[in-house]
């Protein structure tokens, strides 16, 4: 009897009345509005990156560049840094931490979410706790902690702060303490394992949530700057938001290359949300059609 | 202590079911602990200490609290923040909402993802990064804003230059950024409420805005609550957007708790000043969660 | 599902991947590492690497650069400092504050002082030394600022762009003449000067210090341990005085022109004063502005060649290749390498020696250089604790720009501030 995921709409039995037709499309309207305004600073962005520096600081503005298929920034941003290393890298790290965090978070909010054991509520404030240490505090300790670990300019020492993500133990929580306790008793009294609930009942049933942290996790760990900056030594091992601001500089920033960067970086996380997210879909769209 | 002495060596079925509740918590809380305990023990430490010309380290303990606290130039980058979160916080989470029940209407799955995708793809770029462009694009002169705006009849803003204007504008990046986010935990949990709740209602002769308070908004609650909390941590620790464009100007508007902590770490070399005001950040962010916790959690009867 | 495996397979591949990489320990190749935040600068970073391939054939060290950047440096390297054994051999950083407020350099082998000693110029002499002792190698010459003018808009203005103005009352007097104001009273379409009013309040003391130093003023005293009575002299009121209306009586400059190097370039503003690197930057971002460069115009003293942030090399103190590294340096201590250098990036070199060469002879700001070095050295400020002086001291002043507050309350603040600072 798993509900299905549809949109909140009145049942189609009943006929749709003008005004109800009006509002939807209004709707839709004011969501697509919404979408291409904050679309628009991408739209700015890869315009930009076709512009010339003299172009950009040109005045009055002008949206469109001189010439549409200028590349000459992103030749130079390749030019100037090894950006494919700093891909690479990125997604190494990127996918590390997403998968971490998948595993480590989906497992601590089953804990958390389904089970009543002393110090619970405890540990979840830790965890939750965390996050509301400033990391600028905690660098330079942490910095010689990993040190004396020697995992300093190693992927694992990138990784190491964002192994575990305190908004995923909260979301798989959430997820988990959605899903009804008969289930989970009716496969206790089949003789199931503990662990064998998790893998067999719980997971199935948050396959979005799984798809949503997998996702944010990655971006997360992809946009990170200040850590890497810290425990990053060699240029070999830098990451993608390395290379960006070495677009900047203490007198000026070179917008025409920050642009070009900026979109490069951004195109496989583009990818990876289009992949995954129809796999989102087809999670929800798969437990809509299970019993 | 006797429960611990259970979990660890259990009798009954309860017991090992505690245990096992207990052993699927362990890994994170090893992750974390493993990783974090020590520098957080470290940084509290440094909180006591101050550092001399020189590097020496000499202990002075309650001192640098008296001092961090009752500085004003604290207590205005504290003021600063808290108007950056009044803004931040309600915006994005209403706006969030408002996208995700919006969204949720378009029965159109490949609309739907197109414009899901448009809303989440600010997450897709770093803060820096996006500040930088934000800062453009708020240029009193050859910025896009005022450009636009001038077409509008709005003569030109100040925006990160205005002693006014800088707060929401700062706050407005981190907005654009992250509403996504939530947009997309909304729209997950939105997708989740069974739909014969809402036939039930239609049933009963509920209009839309009733269906809205008294269906989707409770059942919505515990990812409102989640949403509102991390809002409130992340925007209480803005610091990237800040410091990558106004660095604290102009004139000390735009200074905030983290990027006042940083500069008073790594640019005016006090450690133990910043520790402070680090253990500052962190009792008054679990005070004002356990707050909202206590205050906003409802028990949903089905 | 098939898609879900083969994303299992793709996370599993990149495991594995990042397992098998233990890291970037590669070079069985000695070498000296040296960090730099100037990366405004690649040519100039590049030039250790190259040279120090030369090096390694006579000592076997190459030199590895490492740019990190500026963002954040500071507390990259305070972590790596103080976990040792991560630090580099050689780094770039002032030299008041990684020597004096902590203890991270190496001091200067005395035959390699020496040769500083001889060959820098006089404004210069002081820059990377400590308490009298020599740690570092000063690494930028050109960094005060000169008046770079819009010629263009001067001859516009009916000014005569080969005759700037010589006194800060010439100044007034031509950038009132330079601005044209908004006939609907809005904020004016162009200003004669452009000033520094955004970010960090570092800068814009920075910017200021200029004014200060030409009306007599000095921010702390001599020996840089009191602030009352300099920060707020009736000099340095005067001077701030004089600043402010700039803005808010003259209105010759405005604070709706976001950055002024954008300003400039833009043909808003007809007078700019920045350090040598900007004329780089005009070529490369507004090829089109007709510039001339000339020294700062004095009043009652001159501005001279002073800068709040000097920035040097400096050898790290616990690192166990620091004898090669002063081996390096003494290897490219010399007036062709500074030359070449200098020259690849565009940049000024620091030798005496090397001021009257072609390729200085050619740059726009030869002349104005010359005549900003003839000046007398104007105050500096190397204390470790510059950040935060000039953080306190930049407070006043941009209040005076936004109109907090007058300039005489506003310096007594700071003065107090500064006291406190230099106290504690």
């Amino acid at each position: 009897m798993n509900p299905v995921a549809a949109s909140n709409v009145p049942p189609t039995r009943r006929a749709l009345t003008l005004r109800q037709v009006y509002v939807r499309w209004l709707i839709t309207l004011a969501v697509a509005c919404g979408a291409i305004i904050v679309f628009f600073p991408f739209f700015w962005m890869a315009v930009t990156s076709l512009k010339s520096a003299p172009e950009i600081q040109r005045v009055p503005l002008q949206i469109a560049p001189d010439h549409w298929f200028n590349f000459s920034n992103y030749v130079e941003v390749f030019k100037r840094e090894p950006f494919l290393r700093y891909l690479l890298n990125s997604a190494i790290v990127a996918s590390i931490a997403a998968v971490s965090s998948v595993v480590v978070s989906s497992l601590a909010g089953f804990g958390f979410a389904k089970y009543n054991f002393p110090g619970r509520d405890v540990f979840f404030l830790a965890i939750v706790g965390i996050l509301m240490v400033p990391f600028q505090s905690v660098v330079v300790p942490l910095y010689v902690w990993m040190n004396e670990l020697g995992l300093l300019d190693t992927y694992m020492g990138i990784v190491a702060p964002d192994l575990v993500s305190v908004f995923g133990v909260f979301l798989m929580r959430q997820a988990i303490e959605m899903i009804p306790n008969d289930y989970i008793d009716a496969a206790r009294i089949d003789g199931a394992s503990e662990l064998k609930i998790f893998f067999l009942v719980i997971l199935p049933s948050v396959k979005p949530a799984i798809a949503t942290l997998l996702i944010i996790k990655f971006m997360w760990s992809w946009n990170e700057f200040f850590w890497p900056m810290v425990v990053i030594s060699s240029p070999e091992m830098k990451v993608v938001t390395m290379g960006l601001m070495s677009f900047t500089n203490m007198y000026f920033i070179e917008y025409n290359l920050l642009t070009a960067a900026a979109v490069l970086s951004i195109l496989p996380i583009l990818l990876i949300f289009v992949t995954l997210q129809r796999w989102v879909v087809q999670a929800v769209v798969m437990s809509g059609l299970k019993g | 202590m006797r429960q611990w002495f259970r979990i660890a060596f259990p009798r009954t079925h309860l017991d090992r079911r505690k245990r096992a509740g207990f052993l699927f918590v362990l890994p994170a809380l090893l992750f974390f602990g493993s990783v974090f305990i020590l520098p957080l023990v470290q940084s509290v430490i440094y909180s006591f200490y101050k550092i001399s010309p020189g590097g020496s380290r000499e202990f002075v303990g309650l001192r640098l609290y008296e001092k961090v606290l009752t500085d004003t130039t604290f207590w205005t980058a504290v003021w600063n923040t808290v108007q950056l979160l009044l803004f931040s916080v309600p915006v994005t989470v209403v706006l969030a909402l408002a996208v995700a029940l919006g969204l949720n209407r378009i029965t159109n799955l490949r609309w739907r993802n197109l414009w899901s995708s448009m809303y989440f793809l600010p997450f897709a770029t770093s803060l820096v990064a996006a500040a930088l462009i934000w800062q453009w694009i708020y240029d009193p002169v050859y910025g896009f804003l005022n450009y636009a705006l001038s077409y509008v009849g709005i003569p030109p803003q100040r925006w990160l230059q205005s002693l006014d204007q800088v707060r929401p504008a700062l706050a407005a990046i981190g907005v654009w950024v992250r509403i996504g986010f939530d947009t997309m935990i909304f729209l997950a949990a939105l997708q989740s409420i069974p739909q014969e709740y809402y036939e039930a209602a239609n049933m009963d002769g509920a209009s839309a805005v009733q269906r809205l308070r008294y269906i989707t908004l409770p059942l919505l609650n515990a990812q409102i609550i989640m949403v509102c909390i991390l809002e409130l941590i992340f925007n209480f620790k803005i610091f990237d957007q800040v410091y990558a464009t106004t660095q604290g100007g102009p004139a000390g508007a735009s200074q905030t708790i983290i990027s006042l902590l940083y500069d008073t770490a790594f640019k005016y070399f006090r450690l133990g000043d910043a520790s402070v005001m680090a253990v500052f950040v962190f009792v008054t962010l679990m005070a004002v969660t356990l707050l909202q916790w206590r205050i906003f959690r409802k028990p949903v009867v089905y | 599902m098939k898609r879900r495996e083969w994303w299992m397979v793709v996370m599993l591949s990149a495991v594995m991947v990042a397992v098998t990489f233990p890291g970037a320990s590669f070079a069985q190749q000695k070498k000296l590492v040296l960090w730099t935040h100037w990366d405004q600068n690649p040519e100039f970073n590049k030039w250790y690497a190259e040279k120090g391939k030369e090096f390694a054939k006579k000592s076997g060290y190459e030199v590895e650069v490492v740019t990190i950047p500026y963002q954040g440096y500071d507390a990259k390297y305070l972590a790596a400092f103080m976990a040792k054994n991560s630090a580099p051999d050689m780094f770039m950083g002032m030299t008041h504050h990684w020597c004096g407020q902590y203890d991270f350099c190496d001091k200067m082998p005395a035959d390699l002082a020496k040769i500083y000693d001889d060959n820098l110029p006089k404004y210069m002499s002081e820059v990377g030394k400590w308490k009298g002792a020599r740690y570092g190698i000063p690494i930028e010459h050109g960094n005060f600022q000169q008046m770079y003018i819009n010629v263009d808009m001067f001859k516009k203005a009916g000014l005569d762009p080969d005759n700037p103005p010589k006194t800060m009352t010439d100044f007034l007097a031509a950038v009132k003449k330079l601005t044209i104001a908004d006939a609907k009273g809005g904020d004016p379409t162009q200003v004669g000067f452009a000033i520094r009013s955004k970010g960090a309040p570092v800068g814009i003391t920075d910017k200021f210090l200029p004014f200060a130093h030409a009306f007599g003023a000095r921010m702390l005293s001599p020996d840089l341990d009191r602030a009352t009575g300099y920060a707020n002299s009736p000099q340095m009121v005067a001077a701030l005085t004089y600043f402010g209306d700039l803005v808010n009586k003259d209105k010759v400059a405005s604070l709706a022109f976001g950055n002024p190097e954008d300003a400039f370039g833009q043909k808003r503003a007809a007078i700019i004063f920045r350090e040598s690197w900007f004329f780089g930057w005009l070529k490369k971002n507004a090829p089109d502005v007709n510039f001339k460069v000339y020294a700062l115009p004095c009043e009652k003293a001159c501005p001279g060649a002073g800068a709040l942030f000097p920035w040097t090399d400096l050898v790290y103190k616990n690192s166990p290749n620091k004898q090669v590294a002063w081996e390096f340096m003494r290897f490219i201590s010399n007036p062709k390498d500074d030359m070449e250098h200098h020259q690849i990036q565009g940049i000024l070199p620091v030798w005496t020696a090397n001021l009257e060469s072609p390729y200085v002879k050619s740059r726009p700001d030869y002349q104005s250089t010359r005549d900003m070095l003839a000046q007398p050295v104007p105050p500096t400020y190397f204390h470790p604790k510059s950040n935060e002086l000039a953080t306190a001291f930049g407070e006043a002043v941009v209040g005076v720009l936004f109109g907090k507050g007058q300039p005489k309350q506003l310096l007594d603040e700071a003065a107090v501030k500064m006291d406190r600072i230099l106290k504690d």
